[in-house]
């Protein structure tokens, strides 16, 4: 190694920072449900989403799936198919109509088609999952928000960062001061992909890509940068007051007239903004969320989680045992749920990463809620305000102004 | 105009080929096919925590663990050919796979010889597995790929498309009609002397040779096909190729076939009617390599 060489490896090394990869501490576990019979679910809307719901619902013994129901018949028959032996329908109506053992209903239809079919269901009484984000305008989620609030029955969103164990042991790390003075929030939800549903026939292909179409869809940011504005939403207790946004048409030159590459700004009261980006042209580190603190680092990205801290922040304990995982000039610690067992058992290295998909926590949560009649993780009140700000995103992005987010408009969601 | 596209999953690269009625048609065909893939790899991948596969090996042997509907019927087909190939075919071979290198860290179980019969016991009303085996540990290797092929040409059909060549790794390969104005998609087999091109058309082929993945033993190099009722490593000259209507068999008969060849038995007599066997002239003239010691 040459003197040069030398210099700049003792520098970045220097410059580098001690990551922690966060593995939780809190339940890893499935959730423990206290059941008696199975909970009665049924499912409306068989989509890709819908398919991915069915698959964990079957892996949860605490419920059965008893109905599924889809407007277009190959994707209801491809479900009944997928879930065996249940009843299958072509509307919620019908499904209402003539299934009343269904007690909890998961609604995974395209967005825009919510809340109807939210509103029917609670008013039959039936428990709700509701997908995310919940409604592309904001009197549809004034109305979901209404009758949530009304509803004596279990009514979730499907947010699924607040129930995913490594989001909140990283929260917990969050709350409890170890990132100091927030700096900035960095997002991205980077995806190589064309976002279309391909259709058996070109009339099918315009109904089932609803999300590339302007009238029905909040685009990039509402269908994906949601989930990520969730997060920071549940960290920081607090929304955004502005919102600014830019996007551009890249790669996907098909005729769509949405873009395919978006760029945000949500801009807290305090100066504070969460830079959020989403790329349908290129797939460099997928999704992840970032907060940048004064002593620490904390980086999320879905069965994931990582703390990065600075080199003048205090040590705890714990970090002997802590395991460690190595980004460029990056150290980061990993917490591990039951870390202090596994380590004496010389597992520790078993405890990275989720042992359950993060659908599977939310569904289970749900179901959880339902069994036990308790709050579920990821409020419809919660869900509501997250999709405002996306809303208002959306709005920034057609504009093509700077958008004001009223704080009153989302209290009273 | 025929589209090209590809993702990386069970540690292998997949691609398919395809004509769709449009370009954007077939990209979108061809990334729902591939999510198929992924959400496959996803539930029964050895390297991921979160998947279904790893959540049986960590508790199947404490208690009952609910499987989805798909998950569950592959077992049950992985036990049929189990007990039909007289355990030449087992998925419960985790254990010994980890343990020669072939699955990243070696897992704390020790390997639970087929021969005495299966590890699994399987509930159909409850949709349910339990190990029944101390020390089984599932490793789907074997048929996933094959499995995932076919479930990735099913969401094609359903969209559409009528034209299309899939292959995972290379090893595992399947067709969907044939490419404009031909009789099928032609496929050569590496490394079959003589030299033979397959023609696929809405059928299947899998290769399976211990050379396509090798780890070194005690200074010696072993390939990654086992035979299961003794642990074994199967001599690393054999290379067998199926053909078959899906690529759930193929690849899971390539599988078996190879053990059975390395054993004297002759696949024919256990295998469909459906199925098409290749074998180079080498192979019959493999050596039995010298057993490979258990650690543990």
């Amino acid at each position: 190694m040459s003197p040069q060489d030398r210099r700049e490896f003792l520098f970045s090394t220097a410059g580098g920072l001690a990551a922690c990869a966060l593995t939780p501490s809190l339940a890893l576990a499935r959730p423990i449900i206290r059941a008696g019979a199975p909970v009665q679910v049924a499912l409306i809307g068989a989509g890709r989403q819908g398919r991915a719901i069915l698959g964990e619902l079957a892996t949860i013994p605490e419920c059965a799936v008893v109905a599924v129901c889809d407007s277009d018949d190959s994707r209801l028959q491809a479900a009944l198919r997928r879930a065996q032996g249940v009843k299958g329908f072509a509307s919620h109506a019908e499904l209402l109509e003539k299934a009343p053992e269904v007690e909890a209903l998961v609604i995974a239809t395209p967005t825009h088609l919510h809340t109807q079919i939210a509103l029917a269901a609670i008013a039959a009484g039936k428990h709700v999952f509701l997908e995310t984000p919940l409604a592309h305008t904001l009197d549809d989620l004034s109305a979901i928000s209404e009758a949530a609030r009304r509803s004596t029955k279990t009514v979730a969103a499907g947010f699924q960062g607040r129930a995913n164990p490594v989001y909140s042991l990283a929260r917990s790390f969050f709350k409890a001061g170890a990132l100091r003075e927030l700096a900035s929030l960095r997002s991205q939800n980077n995806k190589k992909t064309s976002w279309r549903t391909p259709g058996s026939t070109p009339e099918r292909d315009r109904e089932l890509n609803w999300h590339l179409d302007p009238a029905h869809s909040l685009g990039l940011i509402g269908e994906m940068g949601a989930h990520q504005f969730d997060v920071y939403s549940w960290f920081l207790a607090r929304q955004p007051v502005a919102a600014r946004a830019r996007g551009e048409l890249r790669l996907h030159k098909d005729g769509r007239e949405i873009p395919d590459t978006v760029a945000c700004e949500l801009v807290y009261d305090d100066g504070l903004v969460l830079d959020w980006s989403c790329t349908l042209a290129n797939s460099y580190e997928g999704r992840y969320e970032l907060f940048n603190g004064a002593m620490a680092a904390i980086k999320l990205a879905w069965t994931h989680g990582w703390m990065f801290k600075e080199a003048d922040a205090p040590t705890a304990g714990w970090e002997v045992y802590a395991n460690r995982q190595q980004f460029h000039n990056d150290s980061g610690i990993t917490l591990i749920a039951d870390a202090t067992k596994l380590a004496s058992q010389g597992k520790l290295q078993e405890g990275v990463g989720l042992p359950y998909t993060s659908l599977y926590y939310s569904l289970a949560d749900f179901v959880k809620c339902v069994a036990e009649k308790a709050a579920p993780a990821c409020s419809i009140s919660d869900a509501a305000r997250t999709t405002a700000v996306a809303i208002k995103a959306h709005e920034a992005l057609r504009t093509r102004s700077e958008v004001a987010i009223d704080p009153k408009l989302l209290e009273a969601l | 105009m025929l589209e090209r596209l590809a993702t990386l999953a069970m540690g292998a690269r997949f691609e398919i080929v395809l004509e769709g009625r449009a370009p954007a048609h077939a990209r979108a065909a061809g990334e729902a096919a591939l999510e198929e893939i992924e959400r496959c790899d996803a539930r029964w991948s050895l390297f991921r925590s979160d998947s279904l596969i790893a959540r049986v090996n960590r508790d199947a042997a404490q208690r009952e663990v609910q499987l989805d509907a798909d998950t569950f019927e592959l077992l049950e087909a992985c036990e049929e050919l189990r007990a039909r190939t007289a355990g030449a075919f087992d998925i419960a071979i985790g254990a010994r796979m980890a343990e020669l290198g072939f699955r990243g860290e070696s897992t704390s179980a020790a390997h639970a010889p087929s021969a005495v019969g299966s590890a699994l016991e399987l509930d159909r009303a409850r949709r349910t597995v339990r190990f029944t085996r101390a020390g089984a540990q599932l490793d789907l290797g074997a048929i996933a790929k094959g499995e995932a092929l076919d479930r990735a040409a099913a969401i094609l059909r359903e969209s559409g498309v009528e034209r299309a060549l899939l292959h995972g790794g290379t090893s595992s390969v399947l067709a969907l009609g044939a490419p404009p104005e031909l009789e099928g998609w032609r496929v050569q087999l590496a490394g079959f002397e003589p030299a033979r091109d397959v023609l696929l058309r809405d059928r299947a082929l899998s290769v399976s040779a211990p050379r396509g993945r090798l780890a070194t033993r005690d200074g010696r190099e072993i390939g990654h096909l086992l035979d299961p009722r003794d642990g074994q490593p199967l001599p690393l000259e054999l290379r067998v190729a199926a053909l078959a209507p899906s690529g759930r068999e193929a690849e899971a008969w390539s599988t078996a076939s190879a053990v059975l060849l390395a054993r004297g038995v002759a696949p024919r007599e256990l295998a469909p009617a459906t199925l098409e066997l290749f074998t180079p002239v080498a192979a019959a003239r493999a050596e039995v390599p010298s057993p490979v010691p258990s650690l543990r």
